[in-house]
């Protein structure tokens, strides 16, 4: 009864309170952030006077966010294509691999996912101003591709093991070499893993906070970065506008992988 | 040839995994461990800096801080977020996958987004306490920012995804027919809830919670934004002792205490739950 | 006289300390279709991914053509393999499928083009060149298969197991098909199996594998009237082992006393390597008579079972110290039975259809 939808008796209204409640608790800043950024009060007052584009406009029309912009795209293309193809790799010998220790190097690859980020910024940090890496593009990317890799790797090696090896050398026994094989036939065939780790490594880079504020330089800022020292200062609703942008790029990601995964099922 | 070729193929394969080792290895190992020697080198050598946190009544403010926070962040979670997870385990398929997408989406929204929002919506000026005074419940406002309130309210806005999808991942694996068999044994539903549903959840329950805790003692972002500067959480402490401190020293203890705390909890994790190893989604 | 098309020479390959096979010697003439027979786990599939070279032999040497093999790696050594699992490449079409091996070969498209026609037209599936594998069934997937392994001509077509994952009338189909292929292309083919009806019905010769080395090879027919061991009478078809002791031998021929006392003479003998089980008389259920005059030469026996299963009878009787024989009656049109439950009989075979195994 107790698991039972239909049988629960008072009990179902108790918790569906509780979960409207949450659901609302948690949906409702998304909206407000979206609906302010289009309100015309500058003291973010809610519900807003009246509507306007103006903070967008204005978004647009500063040069020091657009050039936060440019400089998150980049770094995020540049640590997708580096994340992905490193895991790619990495989950060959994770999956293929018959060597001692593979689960162990397993669990090794997976632990930035688990350590507190501000420890791996700050290591990072120190590292990176001994060799003078610091508040470079190289920095950035090196340092969200050791945050990413893990992300990257848990779908294409599930990808990978899912794949039937026998497929591969079928190919192999048709007359293609062991690499031709992998890249006209494996690779095609575990495409939806790749997929997910590119949209992973990208989103990863494109929201990160901490490591991009101690990387960032004057001149080498990111979207969070530049929120993040906005949010310091005064509220205004261009960060609203901002995180918007933030938003929509994120869920237009997601919507895109959870569509290809569909399309992969 | 058999005794070099089964070694061969033994080690089949590692190669392939060299470069990210080497990647890992350089630029995550290395600066990590780096950053513990100069725990115990700087200034000089010697345990110093641990003695300073443990010490000094401001470290040591940040350190009970932290573990407060993180503590009634975890416990409200696990309130909040246990009903949730029971409904989303039970819900017919459209509604469930109404929460589900609710859920997933507060999870991928840009965290300096959400931060943000609640920056906004917890001034004294802010929609919430408007309302309040609007309904009467109040006169003045409440001071619901800068202070650890604000940044509880934040983080367990934060961690409750966290905690609702796996622990309601849990849910489904307990069989239904268990419950019915209870009924058939006389258990009216509080028993049954008390002797049969609770203690089948309570592993994802406690995993769940130990990951929100976990996570909580080092987040970053949301304490620094909606707690005050007197109100410093760790892992605040160890950026701001770092940047704009130049106290390598102080700074890299503090941050071996968090990684030690971290791995030693996420050792019992596994130890206990299972490794995780789950993929954000 | 000549090479043989593909010589297989004391191949042994050891998995650690396991040995998965050892000393696997056998000639193959062009053309022939020759079956790897055995349990799981005999080495079939070992010595074939051996060929294909995806294991490296611990021992020992293939030869194609009189030219070693095993210094190519499996992409170049122009061999055909149809897998259990059919392995089509389901990102391709059927056709792309097919034209594969020949696109990564450099060949011009017209001469692909053309192969893929006549690849579709021989396994019967024209006009299937743009379906997507995925639309197809388990044995027009296996079919596909097959035409992509024939597709460039290979010297040799190996197949490990492609008809298991099939059920019993689409694999009756594919068996045909399959020997239509083989008459009509000539090529050589060597197939694994553990279903031995499938092996006689198939091939030409059949290898028998038992924990890693042939037991024996030779044609069906040899296999099962002619078993060289206990494991081969057993393996193809049924058997009746029967305890026995050995009185006089002469050279390749004895006499065998039964526990009872009953005396058979003249019986052939196998000599069989490190037994260490004792002596017994093989005989297989169909070459025994039933006499239910219980007088006159034969073993004693009462008919413990009796069943009727249409164009025989099925009759287990047991011997006076306890074992049971199985023995298979075919029935002339109307007859409901030669024995019945109870009946004390006499059981007879000729020395021909019957081995004594020391």
């Amino acid at each position: 009864m107790l698991l039972n939808y239909d049988r629960m008796g008072g009990l179902q209204w108790v918790l569906v309170f509780i979960t409207v409640l949450v659901s609302l608790f948690l949906i409702l800043p998304v909206v407000f952030i979206i609906a302010l950024s289009f309100g015309s009060s500058q003291w973010l007052v809610f519900p807003p006077p009246g509507w306007t584009l103006r903070w967008y406009q204005e978004f647009f029309a500063d040069p020091r966010w657009m050039a936060a912009f440019w400089t998150s795209a980049k770094i995020a293309v540049l640590v997708m294509i580096f994340t992905t193809a490193l895991a790619l790799i990495t989950s060959f010998a994770l999956v293929r691999g018959r060597f001692r220790g593979r689960e162990i190097l397993r669990a090794a690859f997976l632990t930035p996912m688990i350590l507190p980020v501000v420890v791996v910024a700050v290591a990072l940090y120190a590292f990176f101003l001994k060799i003078g890496l610091n508040g470079t593009m190289t920095g950035f990317v090196v340092a969200h591709m050791v945050l990413a890799l893990p992300f990257a790797i848990i779908p294409i090696s599930a990808a990978l093991a899912g794949f039937d090896k026998s497929t591969e050398d079928a190919a192999i026994v048709c007359g293609a070499s062991p690499w031709e094989a992998r890249l006209r036939i494996t690779l095609p065939s575990i495409r939806h893993g790749l997929f997910a780790a590119m949209v992973f490594s990208f989103l990863i880079s494109w929201d990160e906070v901490i490591i991009a504020i101690f990387m960032a330089s004057p001149s080498l800022q990111t979207m969070p970065v530049r929120i993040w020292s906005s949010l310091r200062q005064d509220l205004s609703p261009v960060i609203a506008a901002a995180s918007s942008l933030l938003i929509l790029l994120t869920l237009v990601l997601m919507l895109l992988a959870a569509l290809l995964r569909k399309k992969a099922n | 040839m058999s005794a070099a070729q089964t070694r061969r193929e033994r080690r089949q394969g590692i190669g392939l995994a060299i470069p990210a080792m080497l990647v890992l290895a350089v630029f995550f190992v290395m600066p990590v461990v780096s950053l513990l020697l100069r725990s115990i080198t700087e200034p000089e050598f010697g345990l110093q800096n641990y003695a300073t946190l443990i010490a000094t009544s401001t470290y040591a403010k940040v350190f009970w801080n932290t573990f407060m926070v993180a503590s009634v962040v975890t416990v409200i979670t696990i309130i909040l977020g246990y009903p949730v997870a029971w409904m989303l385990s039970v819900l017919p398929g459209r509604w469930a996958a109404v929460v589900f997408a609710v859920i997933l989406l507060s999870m991928w929204t840009n965290l300096l987004a959400r931060t943000y929002a609640w920056m906004v919506l917890l001034q004294s000026t802010g929609v919430i306490n408007r309302s309040l005074m609007a309904l009467g419940i109040i006169d003045t406002p409440l001071p619901l920012i800068n202070n650890l309130t604000g940044v509880t309210i934040g983080m367990v806005y934060i961690m409750l995804p966290f905690f609702i999808l796996p622990l309601q991942a849990t849910f489904r694996t307990i069989d239904p027919s268990t419950l019915q068999a209870a009924s058939l044994c006389g258990a009216g539903r509080w028993q049954a809830f008390r002797r049969v549903l609770l203690p089948l959840s309570l592993t994802g329950v406690l995993s769940g919670g130990l990951i929100v805790f976990v996570m909580s003692l080092g987040y970053f972002v949301t304490p620094a934004l909606l707690g005050g500067t007197s109100n410093m959480m760790l892992a605040e402490m160890i950026a701001q002792l770092v940047q704009s401190l130049l106290n390598w020293g102080l700074g890299g203890a503090a941050a071996f205490v968090l990684l030690v705390m971290t791995l030693a909890l996420y050792a019992m994790q596994v130890r206990y739950f299972g490794a995780p190893g789950q993929e954000k989604s | 006289m000549s090479d043989p098309f593909l010589s297989i020479r004391n191949l042994g390959k050891s998995f650690g300390s396991v040995r998965a096979i050892e000393d696997v010697t056998l000639e193959v003439p062009r053309g022939e279709f020759l079956t790897f027979l055995g349990p799981s786990g005999s080495g079939k599939s070992t010595t074939l991914y051996a060929i294909a070279g995806f294991l490296s032999p611990s021992q020992g040497d293939v030869h194609i053509d009189g030219r070693s093999i095993l210094d190519l790696p499996s992409h170049k050594r122009n061999i055909g393999m149809v897998f259990q699992r059919y392995t089509l490449f389901m990102h391709l079409s059927v056709g792309e499928n097919i034209a594969f091996p020949l696109r990564v070969r450099r060949r011009p498209a017209k001469e692909i083009d053309a192969k893929v026609d006549e690849m579709l037209a021989l396994v019967r599936l024209e006009g299937y060149g743009d379906r997507m594998p995925a639309a197809l069934s388990g044995g027009q997937q296996q079919r596909v298969a097959l035409a992509r392994a024939l597709a460039y001509d290979p010297q040799i077509l190996l197949m490990d197991e492609p008809l298991s994952a099939l059920d019993k009338k689409l694999r009756d189909e594919i068996q045909f098909e399959i020997k239509r292929v083989h008459e009509q292309t000539g090529v050589t083919i060597l197939y694994v199996t553990h279903d031995q009806e499938e092996a006689m019905r198939l091939s030409d010769r059949i290898a028998l594998f038992n924990n890693g080395r042939i037991e024996q090879v030779g044609t069906g027919q040899q296999l099962y009237n002619e078993p060289l061991t206990r494991f081969s009478a057993a393996f193809m078809g049924n058997s009746n082992f029967i305890k026995t002791e050995v009185m006089a031998r002469q050279g390749n021929f004895a006499a065998a006393r039964f526990p009872d006392g009953t005396v058979v003479k003249g019986v052939p003998v196998h000599e069989q390597a490190g037994g260490g089980a004792e002596s017994v008389l093989m005989v297989r259920p169909e070459n025994i008579l039933i006499e239910t005059r219980n007088e006159g030469s034969g073993l004693p026996a009462t008919v413990t079972n009796a069943t009727f299963l249409g164009d025989c009878q099925l009759i287990t009787a047991r011997t006076s110290w306890g074992e049971d024989i199985t023995v298979r009656s075919v029935l002339a049109p109307g007859e409901m039975g030669t024995a019945a439950r109870g009946e004390a009989v006499r059981l007879i075979w000729p020395n021909a259809g019957s081995y004594l195994f020391l």
